[in-house]
């Protein structure tokens, strides 16, 4: 009977791990592992019998590390081998930005900068370039942005695999990597003269929910509603929903105070329930300093602000991309941190928030789950 | 006669757990290019964290020929001699 909640946090000097019981009275913090260096990127790969933990470790001097635990982030080893390119691609690995469990025991999936994707087969300890996006013919058409250029979201269905780029948009394969096709119509550019480009948006996250196949959302770069240039405004861009797998997108931004924000979730439960955290586009901050997760039940229908517990005011942090996660409890806890260090939690589904560690470093990364 | 038949490799402490805790190697190589070469191929592990996958050595390593940053010699194609030191060093950088 799974009865701890671990929380993985990757801030700038290093990975945090927190661990807790059920009813998450109390987290007990240990780490950093990999102290003094960047984890962009973390997952709690729960298939086994024995969860693994892996992390990565972006070494500016050293370049970049996979990190593994098998004993729920009480230690933690390097893997054989960290993804690269080969030789003769002219590429260099820059960051490592999102790991996924593939369909395959042993499969993990892994998502760097500059934008591609690599796949292990054996747990982490080699890595292969999954050719059919990383030389997809758009990839050197790829634009970085403010963050890189990089591949930052991994959602693994089967033979059906979904990637985010930024910038570059939502592409998949639906025959398990081998190839890729972009599948952005619906989903704006602001940044870019045609604002509905086949390709090169910034989509900043995607989720979906495993009992609501073809169901999916998207947190994409909004921001742009006041925009006089050429092309038009481009409201409620920012946040999106699709039910053909992606083929198709819709805004379901309507009620929330900005389109802007870079994490989203579902509940684990109902996938109608979905999370954003609005943030102003131009200085990536919480709306009048008063930060807050918006809910909605009704697949994007309607949003309800939550923010019981949290400041009303002065309060400009960032939620990065990878930084907020919910546990699969009856009645799950949502978990954000802040680029000021701050570790918050939201019970019942966000109705209560209580800020659990308040000194961390900026937090780029924030994963959880039931063991 | 020197004592050793390639260059002396120093190793920063950091980076030992990659060539069996030696502080340093003996690599053979008429430049730094042929001594990374060398690297590469004796202790591919210890390789990957002064060089990319381009071969390039990584922003914040710096290389010195005894007391010459390689930049100031002749960068990858610097001339050493057997009993020469080559230093691998991170920059000081960070924050």
């Amino acid at each position: 009977m799974p009865d701890r909640v671990i929380l993985t946090i990757g801030t700038r000097k290093g990975l945090f791990v927190a661990e807790s019981g059920k009813a998450r009275g109390k987290f007990a913090l240990r780490g950093p592992f990999a102290g003094g260096v960047a984890v962009y990127s973390s997952l709690i790969d729960t298939r086994g019998s024995t969860p693994q933990i892996f992390a990565s470790s972006c070494n500016p001097f050293f370049g970049m590390k996979v990190l593994r635990s098998k004993d729920l982030g009480q230690t933690f080893k390097e893997t054989k081998s960290a993804p690269a390119f080969p030789k003769d691609d002219g590429r260099a690995l820059a960051n490592i930005w999102s790991f996924a469990a593939g369909a395959k025991k042993n499969e993990i999936l892994c998502g760097v900068e500059p934008a591609s994707l690599f796949r292990s087969r054996d747990n982490g300890d080699s890595w292969e370039m999954v050719e059919g996006i990383s030389n997809h013919e758009h990839s050197r058409k790829w634009q970085p942005g403010a963050g890189g250029l990089c591949l930052h979201t991994i959602i693994a269905d089967g033979d059906r695999i979904h990637v985010g780029i930024s910038t570059g948009g939502h592409y998949v394969s639906e025959d398990g990597g081998k190839t890729f096709n972009a599948w952005n119509t619906g989903i704006g550019a602001g940044f870019n003269p045609d604002p509905y480009p086949e390709f090169g948006q910034c989509v900043h996250k995607i989720v979906a929910h495993k009992d609501a196949p073809g169901r999916m959302y998207i947190q994409n770069h909004g921001g742009w509603g006041e925009w006089d240039g050429p092309g038009g405004r481009r409201p409620d861009i920012g946040v999106l929903r699709s039910d053909d797998h992606g083929k198709t997108w819709r805004s379901i931004a309507k009620g929330l105070p900005s389109d802007f924000g870079f994490p989203m979730l579902v509940h684990p439960h109902d996938p109608d329930t979905i999370y954003v955290l609005p943030l102003v586009g131009q200085t990536r901050t919480c709306p009048d300093g008063a930060p807050a997760v918006w809910r909605s039940e009704n697949g994007g229908e309607s949003w309800k602000r939550l923010a019981k517990g949290m400041p009303k005011k002065d309060s400009y942090f960032t939620v990065q991309r990878d930084a907020m996660d919910i546990d699969a409890l009856k009645s799950p806890a949502i978990y954000f941190g802040t680029t000021t260090g701050q570790l918050w939690m939201g019970r019942e589904g966000g109705e209560e928030w209580e800020c659990v560690f308040d000194a961390l470093p900026p937090i780029h990364n924030v994963k959880v789950a039931v063991v | 006669m020197p004592a050793t038949t390639g260059v002396e490799l120093f190793v920063p402490e950091m980076l030992r757990q990659y060539c069996g805790k030696a502080r340093t190697l003996d690599i053979a190589g008429h430049t730094v290019r042929e001594v990374l070469a060398e690297l590469e191929r004796e202790y591919p592990a210890l390789y990957v964290n002064v060089c990319d996958e381009t071969g390039a050595v990584r922003r914040h390593i710096n290389i010195f020929v005894n007391d010459d940053h390689m930049r100031d010699l002749n960068g990858l194609d610097s001339i050493v001699t057997a009993g020469d030191a080559v230093i691998i060093l991170p920059a000081v950088s960070g924050g």
